[in-house]
């Protein structure tokens, strides 16, 4: 299987989602390291999440449309968001789309196809399925994605769109990252039964796929996205993927997790990736390197230059609330920062 | 009431082929209480789409379709089944256009009915109207006869934000009046003075206008009344305006008194108009007690209530 995705012109496609995974890895270490130093406020790591990721979006088009949820800035940044889009999310200032309201990891590129990021988990999946059932109703061509965590599996909205999904026959894969925890609560105390086995449920095909391996997960999720490309219905893709740091950087996994997976030992989904692709011959350890080293470069200028660009002028608060402000928001804009 | 959005979605449905409706019982059944008669059969199943029974994905697919080119009116059942819905509305459609920074927009119309008087007790009753009244994001319109029904629909489904269109289902049936054929708009946060007079002024919407306007020319009232028809944004202009002009105030809903629209109108008046004021700001309002089954019409505001109230602040020395 690996040498025929070779041999079907698939290198380009795996050296770019290779690169995606280092790119995503390096910001994340980055964003990281600078909410340590104070410059950042908040952050929910990407890391032990990139293959999984990239594996399932090596398949997707321009015009499909991510739901992702707050871990999804690898997947982001390999259909094409620029970097910017992101560290101007991050940093919160006025140059970030949504002009800095929302906490950091609260990503959003809807000329991208990446729609909002909600806090509330799971409450993204429902408006999927309705995204798809426009997409149907207007012919217009393109599936919907939709991410979410293993722990959001046990909400009501993931019950509610996997059933109107599969009622409608819809265009959306369900896409359960599973790092094997929400916050500090292992999946086996979440739920009984393992999550791809839902779909059956539901009257829809699940898979389970090893979410640390980019490769194993492009090939396994290859016939399932042909399934809801060719208009059959939803599916539900599990992929295994351990969190490898904290849920988020106000986050102290000691109390809970003892076998974290070490960034760059041979559990961590970089490490596996890379080693299949050097065997398949697709790259060599030095364009490894290199890949690294450009990211490295590249993400730390990025990082400096954009630290640069001022908070969101006051004004904004008050803006986009409605299409045109209430009198309300009129007169309180005026109270709080004066009338102009 | 229910012929007059019986046409208006109709109308709608047939200029434009993106309005979509949703809803449990809506299709075949032509909705429980008839809104949606008939519009099936003639849009077809994609169009008039009866749901599973699940209100958080009929508001979260309505929000999504809305997001991706559609202009979806979901209808839930009774005001009273929302509240699983309640996520959905306060923290996406509420906060799409904020959180997205203008780059994704929810127009939308949810229709429910609301309020008591059809011994529907706890559960086919409640009038919630202050949970959306609070959330910035959400435009909340109620009309109060059929004329303004249609008007207002159809201003809510020009609106690129979301709208809320809570029907009193105590008027469905009841109000017979004449309902031009075309098109017309009753623009949103626009109150309407139904009753002019210079010594009071009563304050209401929705299910309790019938029975102002019948305690006002029962007595003969010198009441101005008025019907603020969008409960958010309030027309505040048209509130302070009669508030200064005769001094006295009497607000009246059907909903608790705690923290009503009677509160925030109150504090409106008192705010920008304490000095033309003779009389505090009374409100006549259900109690704040969950709605009843056989004590229904102890329960609503009664023209004896409203009266008194009016007498109170008529009198205050
Ligand atoms: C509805 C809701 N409840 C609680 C929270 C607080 N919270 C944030 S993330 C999280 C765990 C989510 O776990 P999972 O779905 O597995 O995603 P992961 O963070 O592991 O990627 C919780 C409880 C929330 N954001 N939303
Ligand atoms: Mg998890």
């Amino acid at each position: 299987m690996s040498e025929e995705i070779v041999e079907h012109g698939d290198k380009e496609r795996m050296i770019r989602g290779f690169g995606a995974m280092v790119l995503a890895r390096t910001l994340n270490n980055k964003i990281m390291t600078a909410q340590r130093q104070g410059r950042v406020g908040f952050f929910t790591p990407t890391s032990g999440q990139e293959a999984a990721q990239i594996g399932l979006s090596m398949h997707l088009r321009k015009e499909d449309i991510i739901y992702q949820y707050y871990r999804d800035m690898p997947m982001m940044l390999h259909m094409g968001v620029p970097v910017d889009i992101i560290i101007n999310q991050i940093y919160g200032n006025s140059m970030d789309i949504a002009k800095g309201r929302q906490m950091p990891s609260h990503l959003l590129a809807r000329d991208y196809n990446f729609m909002s990021v909600p806090s509330p988990v799971a409450t993204n999946l429902p408006l999927a399925v309705g995204t798809a059932y426009a997409n149907r109703y207007l012919k217009k061509d393109g599936i919907v994605v939709a991410s979410f965590g293993d722990g959001s599996s046990s909400t009501p909205d993931f019950h509610a769109a996997m059933n109107l999904a599969a009622v409608y026959n819809l265009p959306v894969i369900f896409f359960c990252e599973n790092n094997g925890l929400a916050i500090s609560l292992p999946t086996e105390k979440q739920t009984k039964v393992e999550i791809w086995k839902k779909a059956e449920a539901y009257g829809m095909p699940g898979i389970l796929v090893n979410g640390s391996d980019m490769v194993d997960t492009y090939e396994k999720t290859r016939e399932m996205v042909e399934y809801v490309r060719s208009g059959k219905g939803p599916v539900l893709i599990e992929a295994r993927c351990p969190r490898m740091g904290p849920h988020s950087t106000s986050d102290d996994p000691t109390k809970y997790l003892t076998d974290i997976v070490k960034e760059g030992s041979d559990r961590d989904p970089l490490i596996i990736s890379q080693k299949r692709l050097v065997e398949m011959g697709v790259i060599t350890e030095q364009i490894a390197s290199k890949i690294r080293e450009d990211s490295q470069n590249f993400i730390t200028s990025k990082f400096d230059e954009l630290e640069k660009i001022p908070p969101p002028s006051p004004e904004t608060l008050f803006e986009d609330v409605y299409e045109e402000p209430t009198w309300i928001i009129d007169e309180e804009r005026g109270e709080i920062i004066g009338r102009n | 009431m229910v012929q007059s959005l019986n046409r208006t979605l109709d109308m709608k449905m047939g200029e434009d082929s993106n309005i979509i409706l949703l809803g449990e019982d809506i299709g075949k059944d032509g909705g429980v209480f008839r809104v949606t008669e008939g519009l099936q059969a003639k849009y077809g199943e994609d169009r008039v789409i009866d749901t599973p029974l699940v209100e958080l994905g009929i508001v979260g697919m309505a929000i999504g379709m809305s997001m991706n080119g559609l202009k979806p009116i979901p209808e839930i059942q009774f005001q009273d089944f929302i509240f699983t819905a309640f996520d959905q509305i306060v923290n996406q459609m509420a906060k799409m256009r904020y959180r997205s920074g203008g780059t994704i927009t929810v127009p939308l119309v949810l229709r429910t009915p609301y309020g008591g008087g059809i011994r529907g007790g706890l559960y086919h009753s409640q009038s919630g109207e202050s949970y959306f009244v609070h959330t910035s994001g959400l435009k909340v319109v109620t009309p109060s006869n059929p004329y303004d029904a249609k008007g207002l629909l159809s201003s809510s489904l020009d609106s690129k934000d979301p709208v809320i269109f809570l029907e009193p289902k105590r008027l469905y049936r009841s109000g017979k009046m004449e309902v031009p054929d075309e098109d017309y708009r009753i623009p949103l946060g626009k109150a309407k003075l139904l009753h002019e007079g210079d010594s009071v002024s009563i304050i209401t919407y929705g299910s309790m206008v019938p029975a102002v306007l019948k305690t006002v020319t029962d007595n003969s009232l010198d009441a101005d009344v008025l019907d603020l028809r969008t409960l958010s944004p309030m027309d505040r202009d048209s509130i302070i305006a009669s508030a200064r002009k005769t001094g006295r105030v009497v607000i009246v809903h059907e909903a608790p008194r705690t923290l009503g629209m009677g509160a925030e109108i109150s504090a409106l008046i008192s705010e920008s108009s304490i000095e033309y004021l003779y009389a505090p700001i009374l409100r006549v309002t259900g109690p704040d007690v969950p709605f009843p089954y056989r004590l229904e019409d102890l329960y609503l505001p009664n023209s004896s209530r409203i009266l008194s109230a009016v007498n109170r602040v008529l009198q205050f020395r």
